[in-house]
């Protein structure tokens, strides 16, 4: 990155707390505004944004971009499943003052989904998940598992693969988002 | 000239007729800021919403037909039927609501509260119509209608009319956008249970599943290429004292397949409370059975 860019990106950098009830949703979000160029500060920190997963912070006077909330009060509001270039276009609109709204609701009441349609995740693929959400390198990885290097990497390509993914911070967003909408209580 | 007596005209007074004599069938919910939802004024005191666009929280201020303010009590609410129900102490005097079916086709007039005591109203045509289908919260909703309307967010949640006056449901968002009904029947059907009780009677187990690939080395033996994972057993739930861990993949219920949802949220209804269940799980790379008995869902 030149110089001039670098300068440009500090100058846009902005604090932004996260709030979010799954932890691992939090992790992926965390990752999603570190990436951008963005500060994670704490929610009691001083923040210029608080980006707000599920249920917004309750009595929380600073400028919310919410993904999944259901509040006409919020300065910005995302579907649940927006993607890593709509939260960074949102956090710094509604920093400059604006607005963010998508034009039409995705996310109405909808029929259920039968699993049988996309590929599923296996036991295996979901305990290399677990560690990808933890920031673990592939080796750590094959550690903890008791498997192979090699294997590890076959498995993460799995992954990749099955959930349309092209990195780990994706993968594990799009991960914790597929489990919010498959996940049933019986 | 006087196209009075024409047919469009008279089609037009029918209309505004009919929208005129609607606005005692819904209420405006204030959210804030000028802005509002629909309900619908369900029997005296009774007013249902659309829950998913309901806020958290368990009072409301409501707007009456006339434009008095009303306190009004979340009373229930239940995400797979998408009905939420307010009960204000105020009596608000209750419509006749005639039920309708929807015919693919017809007219369709669509009420919504202005937010000052009147009402909008959009014109459209029942687009589609189909059987019953489960929304992704499990929910059973008895027919499938989707209107060619148009429709504000202030205005969802209120009834909509077919030609003769009856009342179809109420109108909702579907995925992208799209305008769908609640049907009346499902509001037959819910309504009571949410008054009386607060949410609807349903099985359970205590699990939270989620749809895994069956390890290829038990595919055959398993007889199905998915199942549904255990990824938390709640305390003391039936799934707990009948032995059921973490980490167990539950193949089927009864026969059922496990990843059939929509076969398993069938047969996890009202009526299924108190009956016992074979549950066949893979554990620990065998695949072993497991009796249960579906306990009542605890309120959320």
């Amino acid at each position: 990155m030149s110089a001039v860019a670098s300068d440009v990106a500090f100058a846009h950098r902005l604090r932004v707390a996260v709030h979010a009830d799954d932890p691992l949703r939090r992790a992926a979000l965390c990752k999603v505004v570190a990436e951008a160029g963005h500060m994670v500060v704490g929610l009691q920190d001083e923040a210029d944004i608080v980006l707000a997963d599920g249920s917004r912070p309750p009595d929380e006077a600073r400028s919310v971009v919410g993904l999944g909330i259901v509040d006409d009060r919020l300065r910005g509001a995302l579907p649940r499943e927006a993607d890593a270039r709509q939260i960074d276009a949102a956090i710094r609109a509604v920093a400059a003052g604006l607005i963010v709204r998508t034009p039409v609701r995705e996310n109405g009441f909808g029929a259920m989904r039968e699993s049988e349609g996309h590929a599923l995740l296996t036991p295996r693929e979901l305990e290399v998940l677990a560690a990808l959400a933890e920031g673990m390198t592939n080796k750590a990885i094959a550690r903890r598992l008791d498997i192979s290097l090699h294997t590890v990497k076959f498995h993460v390509e799995s992954l990749f693969r099955k959930l349309g993914a092209r990195t780990r911070t994706e993968a594990v967003a799009k991960a914790a988002e597929r489990r919010r909408s498959e996940i049933i209580m019986l | 000239m006087s196209f009075s007596s024409d047919a469009l005209s008279q089609l037009s007074d029918a209309i505004s007729a009919r929208a005129e004599a609607a606005k005692n069938t819904v209420v405006a919910v204030r959210l804030g800021e000028g802005r509002h939802l629909t309900g619908m004024v369900w029997q005296s005191g009774v007013v249902v919403v659309s829950e998913q666009s309901l806020p958290r929280g368990d009072e409301f201020e409501l707007v009456a037909p006339g434009g008095s303010t009303l306190a009004a009590k979340l009373a229930g609410r239940d995400a797979s039927t998408n009905i939420a129900i307010l009960k204000t102490a105020d009596v608000i005097a209750a419509p006749a609501l005639a039920a309708a079916d929807a015919h693919m086709g017809t007219l369709a007039l669509a009420i919504g509260a202005d937010g000052e005591g009147g009402v909008s109203a959009r014109l459209g045509a029942v687009n589609l119509v189909g059987g019953e289908w489960h929304s992704r919260r499990g929910g059973l909703i008895d027919r499938r209608i989707v209107l060619d309307i148009g429709l504000a967010h202030r205005e969802e949640g209120g009834p909509v009319f077919d030609a003769t006056g009856g009342c179809l449901g109420m109108s909702t968002f579907g995925p992208r956008g799209q305008v769908i009904v609640i049907p009346h029947a499902t509001l037959t059907r819910v309504v009571p249970q949410l008054v009386k009780d607060g949410h609807v009677a349903r099985g359970w187990l205590g699990v939270a599943l989620q749809a895994v690939a069956v390890p290829d080395a038990l595919r055959e033996s398993a007889d199905q290429t998915g199942g549904m994972m255990v990824m938390s057993v709640v305390e003391n739930g039936p799934a707990a004292q009948a032995g059921i861990v973490a980490g167990d993949i539950i193949l089927s219920v009864d026969g059922i397949s496990a990843h059939r949802f929509r076969k398993i949220a069938r047969y996890f209804g009202g009526d299924s409370i108190g009956r016992k269940a074979d549950v066949r799980v893979i554990r620990g790379g065998a695949i072993i059975t497991v009796q249960t008995t579906i306990a009542e869902r605890r309120a959320a």
